[in-house]
């Protein structure tokens, strides 16, 4: 991997060599797989307890992503419906971020602000959280994953079993690191390329969550733990590659 | 010759998000009172018989009371004219969400054989023969030369003034969020019943209405397309004619709340004539199909099963989103 840093020099000719640098870009991009395969939305996996599963919505904010005292952004949204595999842009140099640290979810100390009151470009800003936010109380959501399962292995492909799990409040915020990472150049940035593994979601070691029985969570009174163990499993399924 | 336009200032309620306006269609004064009088013109129809407020009246929250509104040819489509409501916010148009901005939106009607039946070219002969539309043209846009491109701009701007936000519900918004309320709205906040409150609530409660995974936010709504069990099969397939999707049959963008006293009838065929038969649905006519919304959670059951009092205090709360300065603003009206 090259150590050099890609910036952008503009300097017109027979003017002295003070020229402006561009800031260098980078980004940051996640894919869900499900297990060896890409997972696309929509399309049919199959779980180990036998059931067969499509996911409809994939959402999660990435909350300060940082390296010591290097911030790339205020978060990041991923949003795989609407936005695809991108999770966030910033600036700066990829060479400051060896290795990162973030938040699963929005820390309590901006959590619960005016959401109206983000700059435009935040993902934090309501104009972008749009579904994500439920109000200044409970704050944002943090991770939500829709599915549709269908639980009866009797050949007749009815997906009439809803998964929702839509997990935030500040009790549930998780932090990440992700050692060593690897940056690839694309040229015009560098690109940090994580992965979503919904299969390890489901089947985090011994923390199983078996849609048949464990299907939904609002993050409401009597939901905690399985609302703790949707963010302990979606933080093991998002690693560096 | 050049004229200076001069920007116009939006009224953005001090609770909504900035507003993102195209940096290839800037407001300007002069843009929206081009706008406006377009949005009134009926030259824009095959016949000078319609134009964009005749199936978008104020006093209906911009939206049309018929069921399906009625083309200059007789002709009726099957889906209900929208409400135009905050859509400088919006980022898609139309049920299916065809069009992706404001601009695109606006040029579609003028055309649609159904509706207005007419091409943008006479449209464009029309205009330009009045001498006012030629200088307000100039004024707005620094070129006397007409074009559909120009009048869609003006429109467009015109429709993103239509900012509402001074309902009963808006006080009770920045109430419950802390921020600060003005001495108009601290009057207002004193008439809020106990019911109304109770009525937010249920809408809020997962156990209750459950209407807030859609209707949420100062705007009332998000960003989505959604099937909310209005049927078994499907006679419009709504965003999936536009995807080619079979997972969207049936999914039709979410609308505003805001001024739903003033929008009837409901849904994107406008099936509901009243709010009470919209809550009838949701409590008790959802019907399961194979892309309903799983935000749609009792929809095993048919709904949310309220009871006659809950059903009370949910209407109580949608009566607080009326926003009569909206409906009522002169500068919306026909000038």
């Amino acid at each position: 991997m090259s150590l050099v840093v890609i910036t952008f020099f503009s300097c017109k000719e027979d003017e002295e060599p003070e020229c402006q640098t561009e800031p260098a870009k980078l980004s940051v991009t996640v894919q869900p797989v499900f297990g060896n395969e890409t997972l696309y939305l929509d399309s049919v996996y199959s779980t180990v307890e036998g059931y067969d599963v499509k996911f409809i919505d994939l959402k999660f904010y990435m909350g300060n992503p940082r390296n010591g005292s290097a911030i790339l952004t205020d978060a990041g949204l991923f949003d795989y419906r609407e936005r695809g595999t991108l999770l966030m842009e910033g600036e700066g140099s990829y060479l400051d971020y060896s290795s990162m640290n973030a938040n699963l979810g929005i820390h309590s100390s901006i959590n619960h602000n005016d959401p109206a009151a983000f700059d435009n470009a935040s993902m934090l800003n309501i104009a972008n959280s749009n579904d994500m936010h439920w109000g200044w109380n409970p704050g944002y959501i943090f991770v939500k994953v829709e599915a549709k399962v269908d639980t009866i292995a009797d050949g007749n492909p009815l997906f009439d079993h809803n998964v929702v799990f839509h997990i935030g409040k500040d009790e549930n915020f998780q932090t990440l690191t992700f050692s060593n990472v690897n940056w690839s150049d694309q040229g015009s940035h560098h690109e940090l390329p994580l992965k979503l593994d919904m299969e390890t979601f489901l089947q985090n070691s011994a923390e199983t969550i078996d849609l048949k029985d464990e299907f939904t969570s609002h993050t409401a009174a009597g939901q905690e733990v399985l609302s703790m163990k949707v963010m302990m499993n979606f933080k093991a399924a998002l690693t560096t590659y | 010759m050049e004229y200076i336009q001069t920007p116009y200032e939006l009224k953005i309620p001090s609770h909504f998000p900035d507003m993102i306006i195209p940096i290839d269609n800037p407001m300007t004064i002069e843009g929206v009172e081009l706008g406006r009088k377009l949005f009134y013109e009926t030259k824009l129809s095959g016949d000078n018989t319609q134009a964009c407020a005749t199936c978008h009246a104020p006093s209906a929250g911009f939206s049309d009371p018929e069921q399906f509104s009625t083309g200059i040819d007789g002709l009726q489509g099957d889906r209900n004219s929208m409400a135009l409501i905050n859509l400088g916010w919006n980022t898609s148009f139309f049920w299916d969400g065809r069009s992706k901005t404001l601009e695109e939106q606006i040029i579609q009607p003028v055309i649609n054989p159904i509706e207005m039946h007419e091409e943008w070219k006479n449209v464009v002969v029309k205009l330009n023969a009045d001498v006012n539309y030629r200088n307000m043209f100039f004024k707005a846009f620094n070129s006397s030369e007409i074009d559909s491109l120009k009048a869609a701009k003006a429109i467009a701007q015109f429709l993103r003034t239509l900012i509402s936000g001074e309902s009963k519900f808006d006080v009770m918004y920045k109430y419950e969020n802390n921020l600060s309320l003005s001495a108009n709205d601290q009057v207002i906040y004193q008439t809020i019943t106990p019911s109304e409150w109770a009525g937010y609530d249920l809408f809020r409660s997962l156990n209750g209405a459950d209407c807030f995974h859609c209707h949420n936010g100062p705007l009332m709504q998000v960003q989505k397309f959604s099937n909310n069990g209005l049927d078994a099969a499907f006679t419009d397939i709504g965003r999936g004619d536009v995807t080619g999707d079979p997972n969207d049959y049936g999914k039709f963008k979410v609308p505003t709340l805001r001024n739903i006293a003033y929008t009837a009838p409901y849904m994107h065929d406008g099936r509901f004539a009243t709010i009470d038969e919209v809550i009838e649905h949701y409590s008790s006519g959802v019907q399961q199909s194979s892309t309903i919304d799983p935000l749609i959670e009792y929809a095993f059951q048919g709904g949310v099963q309220l009871d006659a009092f809950e059903k009370d205090l949910l209407k109580q709360f949608l009566m607080t989103l009326s926003d009569e300065n909206f409906v009522n603003n002169p500068d919306f009206q026909e000038p």
